[in-house]
């Protein structure tokens, strides 16, 4: 079975075929793959290179901790993946972007306004959660379409905030 | 009965007053003293540890800590009705409280702490200021608040430049404003009273040396009700993102004996100066040339303490509840040598690779590191849900070695074997900084940080891995699924089990 399987912002092609054989991008790999039965760790032998692994799934895919770093990895099957190439849905971050709250607080401050041009990274809104305060960013270039909060307005998490757009 | 014999007061059953690690910590060094416990829990805090770990445990209110755990007439009348002689009240809430202090005395329970009188005027910045500097310990040269522009302008050649025009309402770093010459003096002057008094409402401002690139050097102090003082060496606590303190160790890489000897005992006078009882910690801020000046006392049990444990081998919570006890401190100052190195990584949930944003959710797996070295404190579990209530502090991971070298090696094995999932984590944070140049070397100030340190030139390595793995677990779910019997437990190896399938399926 042939899997399209990307890391942050690579993309790898992961094939799962003979028994212990796996290939990704055309170059084979030995796999010895276990699950534990004690508090979801695997073991992984790469050649004969040893790994101990959490993996998890999320809403949005998988998180797998590997030597104290996080990674989110989304797996497709070839299948879906074209399916959801054919409706488009796997693009780059283009269309309308959110600006979610990440957790429960209170707004700070609003630094843009509705048709101000932002880049990436610009500061957005200030959140204030956990007694810190947090400078929530635009993950893309583009025009402030919405703005839906103000000062002193107390948030719920994943609550949208903000809308960056295209330019008109 | 006067507050003297109240202190001096034996005790057998104790009151946390905290919640998190460092009520683990206390109720610990409690059941090694023969001492009873009794926890106080917040609708959330059911299940947490600290409820577990105690011989008793009262629900104390909702979540948020106004309601639950900094209500001080809650928890002294749970600590009367269990019977409870003592409370000790941990870091944080209401640890620096005069009031707390107080209300406890009042309803003749013991406070594992220093007199209200001592923490009241600690904690009042100008206060401490003047109280130490009388009793001849250096504080950081500047100006009373209150002064005019004319007597400030003055002022300010005398002190030097750069230096900092600060709010007295103000602080954690904000109403401050450097100034580097006296020309631009005047113009910052009237900035700063402009702000402070739209800030605060308050304009009053004073001048204060700035000292760039400094080091926050503190010193444990221990005493007892006998007059004994002893030091426990210095901690090295410069490495802080936002005021906020990540990595502590002990002993520091700038300071030597002739200089900890010298520090100790200023850090003494400064406790001496509130006829200071118990533990605590003199903060210091030194510069380039090791000039060391008092910052300000934390009148409590640190959140770093453990590092100093570990290379004095002294019990600080256990002195603090001997002392407490009227005991005589058990050891002088000839007895205090400091081994080895010891580095502690603060835990918190929040996000290294996005502004550290803090992460709140559900932790679902835990598995702690272990073997040489290593020290774990933490009062989550799988389940444990992080939430804004209260601070984003997951564990402390506390390492030893003979040399500061093998401390940081350890660290970095220890880090490595962690497991947290659930939350994200500032471990790759500190997995980086334990391979940075300038912390293996040593130079480092409260800004590096900020200034010189960044999360973009780390390279996850195990990414091939991680796709490899996630594809594996997401093929075989895949494949379980379109078992119409589910395979049960299988005694052969899970490959094994899976080319069977695709063999079935050609």
């Amino acid at each position: 079975m042939k899997y399209i399987t990307k890391v942050n912002d690579q993309e790898f092609i992961i094939e799962i075929d003979q028994e212990g054989q796996v290939s990704v991008d055309g170059r084979p790999y030995a796999v010895d793959f276990q699950q534990l039965s004690e508090g979801g760790i695997l073991s992984l032998l790469l050649n004969n290179h040893s790994l101990e692994a959490i993996v998890e799934e999320r809403e949005n895919g998988w998180e797998v901790l590997i030597r104290g770093e996080l990674y989110s990895v989304d797996v497709q099957d070839e299948r879906a993946y074209r399916l959801a190439r054919a409706r488009g849905t796997v693009t780059e971050i283009t269309g309308e972007a959110t600006i979610e709250s990440p957790m429960p607080g209170l707004i700070i401050d609003v630094l843009v306004e509705p048709n101000q041009v932002v880049q990436k990274g610009d500061k957005i809104v200030i959140l204030e959660s956990m007694k810190m305060e947090n400078e929530l960013r635009s993950p893309r270039d583009g025009v402030v379409k919405h703005v839906y909060v103000g000062p002193g307005a107390s948030v719920e998490k994943n609550q949208v905030l903000a809308t960056i757009g295209d330019a008109a | 009965m006067t507050a003297d014999t109240l202190l001096s007061k034996k005790f057998d059953k104790l009151l946390v007053a905290n919640r998190g690690e460092i009520a683990i910590r206390i109720i610990r060094a409690c059941r090694e003293l023969g001492i009873g416990t009794v926890a106080v829990f917040s609708d959330v805090d059911r299940n947490a540890p600290h409820v577990r770990y105690a011989d008793e445990a009262h629900h104390i209110g909702p979540p948020p800590a106004r309601e639950s755990y900094l209500v001080i007439e809650k928890l002294i009348e749970i600590a009367l009705r269990s019977g409870a002689q003592a409370v000790h009240p941990g870091y944080g809430f209401l640890a620096e409280r005069a009031a707390f202090a107080q209300a406890c005395l009042d309803a003749g329970l013991v406070f594992v702490g220093p007199s209200p009188e001592a923490i009241r005027v600690m904690g009042d910045k100008q206060e401490a200021r003047q109280t130490v500097q009388a009793a001849g310990v250096p504080v950081v040269p500047g100006t009373e608040p209150g002064l005019s522009d004319t007597e400030l302008i003055q002022v300010a050649a005398t002190i030097g430049f750069p230096l900092l025009v600060k709010a007295a309402a103000g602080g954690g770093g904000k109403g401050m404003r450097p100034v580097v010459e006296i020309d631009s003096l005047p113009d910052a002057l009237n900035a700063a009273r402009r702000e402070a008094e739209a800030a605060f409402g308050d304009g009053t401002i004073y001048l204060e040396k700035m000292i760039a690139e400094s080091r926050h050097i503190e010193i444990q102090v221990l005493a007892d009700m006998h007059g004994n003082y002893v030091h426990l060496a210095e901690r090295e606590c410069s490495l802080q993102r936002r005021h906020q303190k990540v990595i502590e160790e002990a002993p520091s890489f700038v300071v030597d004996e002739a200089l900890r000897h010298q520090m100790g005992q200023v850090a003494i006078a400064a406790a001496r100066s509130v006829d200071y009882v118990n533990a605590g910690t003199i903060e210091f801020l030194m510069d380039k040339e090791k000039n060391y000046y008092f910052l300000e006392m934390n009148t409590r049990l640190q959140v770093e303490h453990p590092v100093t444990e570990l290379v004095t081998g002294v019990d600080i919570v256990q002195e603090q509840l001997r002392v407490a006890r009227g005991r005589k401190l058990r050891f002088n100052q000839d007895d205090i040598k400091v081994r080895g190195w010891a580095i502690e990584c603060r835990i918190n949930a929040e996000d290294p690779y996005n502004e550290y944003l803090p992460s709140t959710g559900t932790i679902t797996t835990i598995r702690l590191p272990s073997g040489p070295g290593v020290r774990v404190d933490t009062g989550v579990y799988p389940g444990y849900e992080v939430t804004p209530y209260y601070d984003p502090l997951i564990s402390k991971l506390i390492c030893y070695g003979e040399t500061r070298g093998e401390a940081i090696l350890r660290m970095r094995r220890a880090l490595e074997e962690y497991r947290i999932m659930g939350v994200k984590t500032n471990i790759p944070f500190h997995q980086h900084m334990m391979d940075s140049h300038r912390f293996l070397s040593g130079q480092f100030y409260t800004k590096f940080v900020e200034d010189r340190f960044s999360m973009s030139d780390r390279e996850a390595p195990d990414t091939l891995e991680a796709a490899i793995l996630a594809t594996l677990v997401a093929h075989r779910q895949g494949q379980a699924a379109s078992q119409i019997v589910a395979p049960g437990s299988r005694d052969t190896s899970n490959w094994k089990w899976l080319s069977r399938w695709e063999r079935l399926q050609r």
